[in-house]
């Protein structure tokens, strides 16, 4: 059985992502470029499946520029079997879907993962739009395979529990987080990584029907300073708070 | 004197002897080729000075038995030994006369020999009662006290009473050769042995002295007594590297397999360190995590190592290609004892046969770590945090050097010609409590005149807690990116105010090719006030009481200057965590990359550490009001203990350079 898991190389979470000059983009200096956590989460269920039935091939695709590539290696580290790398740079959500597309039309997997969204534009566009271009149903917020017979058992979270779904075909499973973390890789996967063959397929003749154009980026107004009370009155402290807290912030 | 062997007894001697010997040579011959079962080791050749004068101190000047608290205890072992090696010398003195038929060693039988002999032959018995004693009476809790102990015990007062009445039976029955000394015991008791009794009492002695020295030679390399051979090359052998540095591994891209999975895995050395283990328990007394109900034991881990190896070793010289043995987490020693250990060395520091304990835990977490990927998560959400944000809290990078914003410190890149590079470490950078600590030490600096900047964000983790969770590769990696960084502000003097970043830029990093001159900030700071760079000025008076960092004190030996600091500090009486101080300092728990760990067994390392502050407060009569450290680890752990139990406003933690600051106005 082949997963394909679809990944996006985003800017690290401890990374502090400053806009550029043109309003309409970030940084890329001195970035520390990772997987998207969701994508990490994907390929960590479809490891973890491995573990337990090792004739599971694992493989990972990716749309995006030369950097990119590393993501594929971050993968293939821990522990992925294959990747594939989609050169196409400025492609809006739905040509990145349709670029998926065609690789899964050649790559051939039983199940494809994304992560729900990613971390940086937070739109959880992909996932969905590779199900509709393919053709095949959606599953969103899993957080589990388990096999059963015949076939895979997807778990996906509801508020408060989760609902066990299965499908009868190919299926897109968007991962929420899952208790497990990503695993970290081990040495032998990481040298290994670095010698794989990555190939390589254009993301040609596509279209990217929706444009999604950035009218503006600005990053989020810094926080005021705080005030602290001590070493005085407790009623009067708690009088001057209550007020603060209905005239300045107006949550009372 | 003349033996009692003429004839027939010349030769019962000599083929007893043969048998006797034979077998303990026999079995060392064995044990010799399971030790070479480990791999090569070339760190443990050259440098035969050092490891000649080591022979001297710790071999035969028996100085690592003389610790706090094994004093007395220690005496009586040394006496045991130096006895030991004097009546070595008496028997084979025997040995060649009984098997010649009265031929002499050159100075047997002057009466320095013979005053030595007796001497210490009386002492080896003291000694031996003390060691009953202490097995019978108030055995350490983590010594193995078994039969064998007791019965070789007996076995060296048997050989040593018979010597005596060897000699007392000798004199009476007018042995002693013309010119040779009379035996000062022999020439005591000598006198009191009815004449029809004398030479019966010198061949009984002398047999039995011989005879039970013969089966002693074929019964201990069986035993944990072993040691007395062992522990000769184990000491001469050791590593040369400094305490606080872990063995680097060479071309580490280019390896296979990595960290130590089965015995063919460890070295040599390592295997050898289990065949020395006296089983004395000094490690496991003095190990945090033993003591509060950790499953680590570092005793255990030694000797499950060399259980294995006396269980399996054959099988592996049947087959050199068998691994045969399972990999380290299938041992006895489970990883859950591996990550316990905080890597404080307070077993390094008491073995007194200089096993490397740490080395043989972190060569199992390397392969934990590395090979299988299986250190546990918290471990690998810190790594993963090293290798993106290059601190293993996962702060933003950028922010590194935010601490300074408005203090007048300067980076590199705007200051390329300082003098020292203050390398804050992310404690220091991330932490606010411990950002306050790195405020306090620029501000001496400032006052002192000091030449320095810092790397703000071209600062990454040394790679410390990698490194000691088993990952060397990052380790390197960490290592190399700041190497590569202070090459290229021509760095040659670092100052850290973490023990931790001191231990690892200062031991470690010349394995990789960078040296600098580096020191901890204390010791700067201990060097500004007595050459009165600094003046401090008046402030209340208070006891404060010193907490030694690990990596300051056990791995660095430095006690004396953070300790001298405190003491120029006007008004500020020192104290003293007796018993647990300078090098039975007892650890915060935060080592050896447990800072990132979760600590769900027993009790927290630092809330014993915490209680153990008290308790020697109350002992001296006054609780301190201040617990002051050098390290950043040690604040946080310590912070944490003292709110855990509800007592921050009575006990606080700081650092001493706060202290120091404090007193220098602006």
């Amino acid at each position: 059985m082949r997963f394909l898991i679809c990944i996006k190389q985003v800017p690290d979470s401890t990374t502090r992502v400053k806009v550029a000059p043109d309003g309409t983009s970030i940084v890329s200096d001195g970035v520390t470029w990772s997987i998207s956590p969701y994508d990490e989460y994907a390929i960590e269920l479809a490891l973890e499946h491995k573990d337990t039935a090792p004739d599971t091939v694992v493989s990972v695709v990716t749309v995006g520029g030369p950097r990119t590539k590393d993501a594929l290696r971050q993968a293939l580290a821990m522990g992925c079997d294959d990747a594939t790398f989609v050169s196409g740079e400025g492609l809006g959500p739905l040509g990145i879907a349709n670029a998926l597309a065609s690789a899964v039309a050649e790559l051939k997997p039983d199940l494809v993962l994304c992560g729900k969204q990613a971390s940086d534009d937070d739109q959880g566009f992909v996932g969905p739009a590779l199900a509709e271009a393919l053709g095949w149903p959606h599953l969103s917020q899993v957080t589990r395979i388990s096999s059963s017979s015949p076939g895979l058992e997807y778990w996906k979270e509801t508020e408060g529990g989760h609902e066990v779904w299965t499908a009868a075909g190919p299926v897109v499973l968007t991962v929420q987080k899952s208790a497990k973390d990503p695993r970290y890789p081990s040495l032998p996967g990481i040298m290994k990584a670095k010698k794989k063959e990555i190939p390589e397929r254009p993301a040609t003749g596509l279209d990217d029907p929706v444009k999604i154009e950035i009218v503006k980026l600005e990053p989020p107004p810094a926080r005021g300073a705080g005030m602290i009370f001590k070493d005085g009155d407790t009623k009067a402290f708690a009088q001057q708070l209550a007020t603060l807290l209905r005239d300045e912030a107006k949550v009372l | 004197m003349t033996p009692p062997t003429i004839g027939i007894g010349q030769a019962v001697l000599a083929l007893l002897a043969a048998i006797g010997f034979g077998a303990g040579l026999w079995r060392l011959v064995h044990l010799f080729r399971l030790m070479r079962i480990g791999r090569a080791d070339p760190e443990r050749w050259g440098r035969f000075g050092r490891r000649i004068l080591d022979e001297l101190v710790i071999y035969l000047g028996q100085r690592k038995l003389l610790k706090r608290p094994y004093s007395i205890r220690g005496i009586a072992h040394a006496f045991i030994f130096w006895g030991f090696l004097v009546i070595v010398a008496a028997t084979t003195e025997l040995l060649v006369s009984g098997i010649s038929g009265g031929r002499h060693l050159p100075g047997a039988t002057s009466g320095v020999f013979a005053w030595m002999l007796d001497g210490l032959s009386l002492l080896v018995l003291v000694a031996i009662a003390i060691a009953w004693a202490r097995r019978l009476l108030f055995a350490p809790p983590h010594m193995h006290v078994a039969g064998q102990g007791y019965a070789i015990l007996a076995l060296i007062a048997v050989l040593v009473v018979a010597l005596f009445a060897m000699e007392a039976g000798g004199v009476a029955a007018g042995r002693v050769e013309a010119g040779a000394a009379v035996p000062p015991i022999g020439a005591a008791v000598g006198p009191l042995v009815p004449a029809s009794l004398a030479f019966a009492l010198f061949a009984v002695g002398f047999w039995t002295h011989l005879g039970s020295t013969i089966f002693f030679a074929a019964w201990l390399p069986r035993t944990k007594h072993l040691h007395i051979v062992t522990t000769l090359p184990n000491v001469f052998f050791r590593s040369p590297r400094p305490r606080g540095a872990l063995r680097f591994v060479d071309k580490i891209e280019e390896q296979e397999t990595f960290g130590a999975a089965t015995l063919r895995d460890l070295t040599w050395k390592q295997q050898l360190d289990g065949l020395t283990c006296t089983e004395c328990g000094r490690c496991s007394d003095n190990c945090p995590a033993l003591a509060t109900g950790k499953p680590l034991d570092p005793q255990k881990i030694v000797l499950d190592l060399r259980d294995l190896l006396l269980r399996e070793g054959d099988a592996l010289l049947r087959d050199p290609k068998a691994t045969g043995t399972a990999p380290a987490h299938q041992l006895a020693t489970k990883p859950d004892e591996l990550w316990a250990c905080t890597t404080c060395a307070a077993c390094v520091e008491q073995c007194p046969v200089t096993i490397e304990h740490i080395d043989k835990i972190v060569d199992m977490r390397r392969y934990l770590t590395m090979q299988e990927a299986a250190a546990p998560p918290e471990a690998q959400r810190a790594m993963t945090n090293i290798e993106r944000a290059g601190n293993p809290w996962g702060e933003a990078v950028g922010t590194r050097g935010d601490w300074a914003a408005g203090l007048g410190v300067p980076t590199f890149a705007e200051k390329p010609d300082a003098e020292y590079l203050y390398f804050v470490g992310c404690a220091a950078s991330f932490d606010r409590r411990n950002q306050r600590v790195a405020k306090a030490l620029a501000k001496i600096l400032q006052a002192a005149g000091i030449s320095f900047a810092i790397l703000a964000t071209e600062e990454t983790c040394n790679g410390d807690p990698a490194r000691r969770m088993g990952n060397e590769y990052l380790w390197q990696l960490q290592a190399q990116q700041n190497i590569d960084t202070f090459g290229r502000y021509k760095v040659r003097k670092i100052i850290a105010s973490c023990p931790h970043c001191f231990n690892t830029i200062a031991n470690e990093y010349p394995q990789l090719g960078g040296r600098y001159e580096v020191v901890h900030a204390l010791q700067l700071v201990q060097d500004l006030i007595s050459e009165k760079k600094i003046a401090l000025g008046a402030g209340a008076t208070e006891t404060v009481a010193y907490h030694d960092p690990c990596y300051l004190g056990r791995h660095n030996g430095i006690y004396d200057d953070p300790r001298a600091v405190l003491d120029a500090i006007d008004g500020v009486t020192r104290m003293e965590i007796e018993p647990h101080h300078r090098e039975r300092g007892f650890c915060c728990g935060a080592g050896g990359g447990r800072m990132w760990m979760e600590e769900k067994a027993g009790q927290r390392v630092n809330h014993r550490r915490v209680e153990q502050i008290l308790a020697a407060g109350d002992a001296r009569g006054g609780r301190p009001a201040k617990v002051a450290s050098g390290c950043p680890f040690c604040l946080i752990m310590l912070d944490e203990g003292v709110g855990a139990k509800g007592i921050a406003e009575e006990l606080k933690p700081v650092d001493v350079l706060e202290l120091v600051a404090a007193r220098i106005s602006a």
